[in-house]
């Protein structure tokens, strides 16, 4: 009886709080994905799976547009977070605060910067602030408000190549953010900000240092280690029962020579569990161990629990942009599965870790090798999702048939080659993620995908075609639905939430963001 | 790690990580990476030569280290504008770190030093692309007669090609590097064939064209008369020819070496 007191004055000190406090504590970002989209994958688990369902397969195609919003930008790539009614939407440089009931625009914060303007994936969210990396490598925390900047730190140095594209992850008082670089050979690393203070908390190197546990992987008495890449672009998601965070980590410099690092590389090409308050590795899984072929294992890890062969287990999926998907249980990071998901021609097999095994032949060379995927990856920063209910995990995939040249004389340094794709066509795929077999495809045309996945408890997938074709498909069969033409590639994912009691569908295309709702 | 349609603008320069990678100092000013000049090719020349006398036994010829480190890698290379940086290093030496002065260099000499190893750094960034001008030489690893028996055979080149119709000269036509990938797969801006469609209408009417369009929904083709039509694919009958399915079919079957040799072969078609 005293812990029944206990927990109903809990549940009203939050509930008192959240009335309060417009805008999103921490403790909000446990809960399964429903009204609000709060942070990058929606929820920690990159399930992408909302659980709402006034839209669903009865009324899908009575759909209309509720609003549509066109900032003065180039290509959306981020996720709109939506909390409270407003919606935080990025591109490189620009943060806009948007009415989520209208699309009009609340306040604007635009800071130039000199840097890789690749792509801009979103903002996080802690109390009343926002955190904004930025081309030049900065972080930044801005009020939720009104767009102004409260702090502003260097994560890393521009002029040694580093670049920031990624939404930070907010983990009670930890912004967890990562760096990206290419072309220089630069280490990468994992850091977790204080909210307030913009305090460095921790950082994790994703080379060891010299004599750590997987320094053996690199060549010893080189300087190859300290210039061995390993970026971490990609948000990562989190087990709040564990309390671990599981992260996907990019490719080894140099890019397409790995001449000068022998070894598998770690953690390079990896999928890594971190405790999220100190930093510390607890496990890791190499879906690419030494890769000279820009196959970054950033891919969500997305982590669901199921019944495995009869036994309930913690599980965490990657369909890796190196063509293979892992199942791995994410409480040991023990290898449970390894399933190609596209035709590839460059692993001699997979060994006892589940860890496919490099062909040397399909490296790169000076006259050339066919490899399948290139590097622009059998998927990539497409977000993909799990379907709790239909069981099937979704992967936006590319067939990709691509020339890998080694141009480096000498001392491979940077990229040191490339290739040149020949052929690429998309296909969304339905993995049975319980044999790695491939239950469905669903065609998306020539050339290579670059929309997200969304499932949601109204028995719908969410994506978009290589033809400007956003789609409603049945998760459980892959059959369209509904569709429309929104005259521009969708290069992110879309997204929901609910307000007024009322569904919306948020769809960004080109640089135009198109919000979906049912008819009154 | 390349995540996208690239902006090549920007790159900075190499890093050397044992100096510290940031500075957490809150609201502090916004660095301005350097941009990156083609710098004066005789300066380079001038410099090559430069650095190889006076810097190559210890850094290396190329500047990518030998017992002292690699150049295209470090921090100062990196944050240097025009040698203010450098010209002090070169001048004074390091002699914590043994490196010694340079004291009777002219400035002209370091000059050409600073501008050879932006060169070299710069020629790092760049290293993630295979050059119009890809020399034959590195390509030509396959056996001509190898690659006429592929043609004629397994390949089942003739069946729609020859070497005397619409592969004559072909070799004229393309740099190496091209040729070699028309080979594979035969599309990109000079892509001289596409995929046709007949379409059959419930009333017997047929159209046929080029496809200009086609995705799960509708089909559009430029007619024989010129005109743009599309149909909703539910509504019509679609026969596609594709002459480039048979190059998609054999991207799973060739060996290097099949494309090496065909290579090779076609390469003597001048």
């Amino acid at each position: 009886m005293k812990s029944a007191s206990v927990v109903l004055l809990f549940a009203v000190i939050t509930l008192s709080y959240a009335a309060v406090d417009e805008g999103l504590h921490p403790e909000n970002l446990t809960k399964p994905l429903s009204e609000s989209w709060p942070t990058f994958n929606g929820d920690y688990s990159g399930k992408r799976f909302s659980t709402l369902s006034q839209i669903n397969q009865s009324n899908v195609r009575k759909l209309t547009l509720a609003w549509v919003m066109r900032p003065q930008s180039v290509a959306i790539k981020s996720m709109p977070l939506e909390v409270n009614g407003i919606l935080y939407l990025t591109t490189p440089d620009n943060v806009w605060a948007t009415d989520a009931r209208s699309g009009r625009i609340i306040w604007h914060y635009y800071r130039e910067s000199q840097g890789d303007h690749i792509g801009h994936r979103g903002v996080g969210m802690y109390k009343d602030w926002l955190y904004f990396e930025t081309p030049d490598c900065h972080l930044i925390a801005l009020s939720a408000k009104d767009g102004k900047v409260r702090w502003n730190i260097e994560l890393a140095d521009p002029k040694l190549g580093y670049f920031a594209t990624m939404a930070p992850l907010v983990i009670r008082d930890h912004v967890i953010v990562g760096v990206s670089g290419d072309v220089t050979d630069i280490p990468g690393f994992l850091e977790s900000v204080d909210p307030e203070s913009g305090k460095v908390q921790w950082r994790w190197n994703t080379e060891p240092a010299p004599g750590e546990s997987g320094s053996e992987t690199w060549p010893q008495g080189t300087d190859a280690i300290a210039h061995g890449g390993g970026m971490t672009w990609m948000t990562g998601t989190y087990d709040p029962q564990l309390n671990q965070l599981y992260w996907g980590i990019g490719n080894p410099n140099p890019v397409l020579n790995g001449d000068i690092r022998k070894g598998d590389n770690l953690y390079t090409c990896s999928i890594v569990s971190l405790n999220p308050d100190t930093g510390k590795l607890n496990w890791h899984f190499q879906p690419s161990p030494h890769d000279t072929h820009d196959w970054d294992a950033v891919q969500t890890p997305i982590i669901f629990d199921d019944s495995y062969h009869g036994v309930t287990r913690k599980l965490l999926a990657q369909a890796s942009r190196n063509g293979y998907f892992f199942l791995l249980d994410r409480t040991t990071g023990e290898h449970i599965l390894t399933a190609p998901f596209i035709p590839t021609n460059w692993a001699k097999g997979i060994d006892s870790r589940g860890e496919p095994v490099p062909n040397p032949a399909k490296e790169a060379k000076p006259d050339g090798v066919l490899v399948s995927p290139g590097s622009d990856g059998a998927t990539n920063w497409l977000a993909p999702s799990f379907d709790p209910v239909t069981k099937l995990f979704y992967v936006s995939a590319r067939r990709l048939w691509s020339i890998f040249y080694m141009t480096a004389e000498g001392k491979p340094e940077g990229w040191a080659g490339r290739d040149r794709n020949l052929w690429a066509s998309s296909v969304l795929e339905a993995i049975d993620y319980q044999t790695g077999k491939i239950r469905w495809t669903h065609e998306l045309g020539d050339g290579e995908g670059t929309a997200g996945i969304l499932t949601t408890a109204g028995n719908l997938l969410f994506t978009a075609d290589n033809s400007d074709n956003l789609l409603a498909l049945d998760p459980g069969t892959g059959k369209t639905l509904w569709h429309v033409n929104l005259g521009s590639r969708m290069h992110t994912a879309p997204s929901t939430y609910e307000l007024d009691g009322r569904q919306y569908l948020l769809t960004p295309a080109g640089n135009v963001v198109f919000a979906w709702i049912l008819p009154d | 790690m390349i995540f996208g349609i690239r902006n090549w603008k920007f790159s900075a320069l190499a890093a050397l990580v044992y100096l510290p990678l940031c500075a957490q100092q809150p609201n502090q000013s916004i660095p301005q990476p350097r941009e990156q000049k083609n710098e004066d090719p005789a300066s380079v020349e001038r410099g090559r030569a430069e650095f190889k006398s006076s810097c190559g036994f210890c850094h290396g010829n190329d500047a990518t280290g030998s017992r002292a480190p690699d150049l295209l890698r470090s921090v100062i290379v990196s944050h240097d504008d025009h040698g203010n940086l450098l010209a002090p290093v070169i001048r004074n030496g390091r002699p914590d770190k043994g490196m010694p002065s340079f004291t009777t260099l002219k400035d002209d000499q370091i000059e050409g030093i600073v501008a050879f190893l932006h060169h070299q750094a710069n020629a790092a960034l760049k290293s993630a692309t295979v050059p119009g001008d890809y020399p034959l030489s590195k390509l030509l690893t396959g056996n001509p007669s190898a690659g006429k028996a592929f043609f004629y055979g397994l390949g089942g080149c003739s069946n729609c090609h020859s070497i005397t119709g619409d592969l004559k000269g072909i070799a004229k036509r393309y740099s190496p590097l091209e040729l070699q990938q028309q080979i594979v797969y035969p599309a990109g801006e000079k892509r001289a064939i596409s995929e046709t469609a007949v379409i059959t209408l419930k009333n017997g009417e047929h159209y046929e064209g080029k496809i200009v369009h086609k995705d799960d929904f509708i089909i559009g083709i430029t007619c024989q008369d010129g005109w743009y039509r599309s149909w909703p694919l539910n509504n019509v009958e679609v026969s596609i020819r594709d002459p480039l399915a048979a190059h998609r079919e054999l991207m799973g079957k060739y060996t290097d070496a099949d494309i090496h040799n065909l290579f090779a072969y076609l390469e003597t078609l001048k």
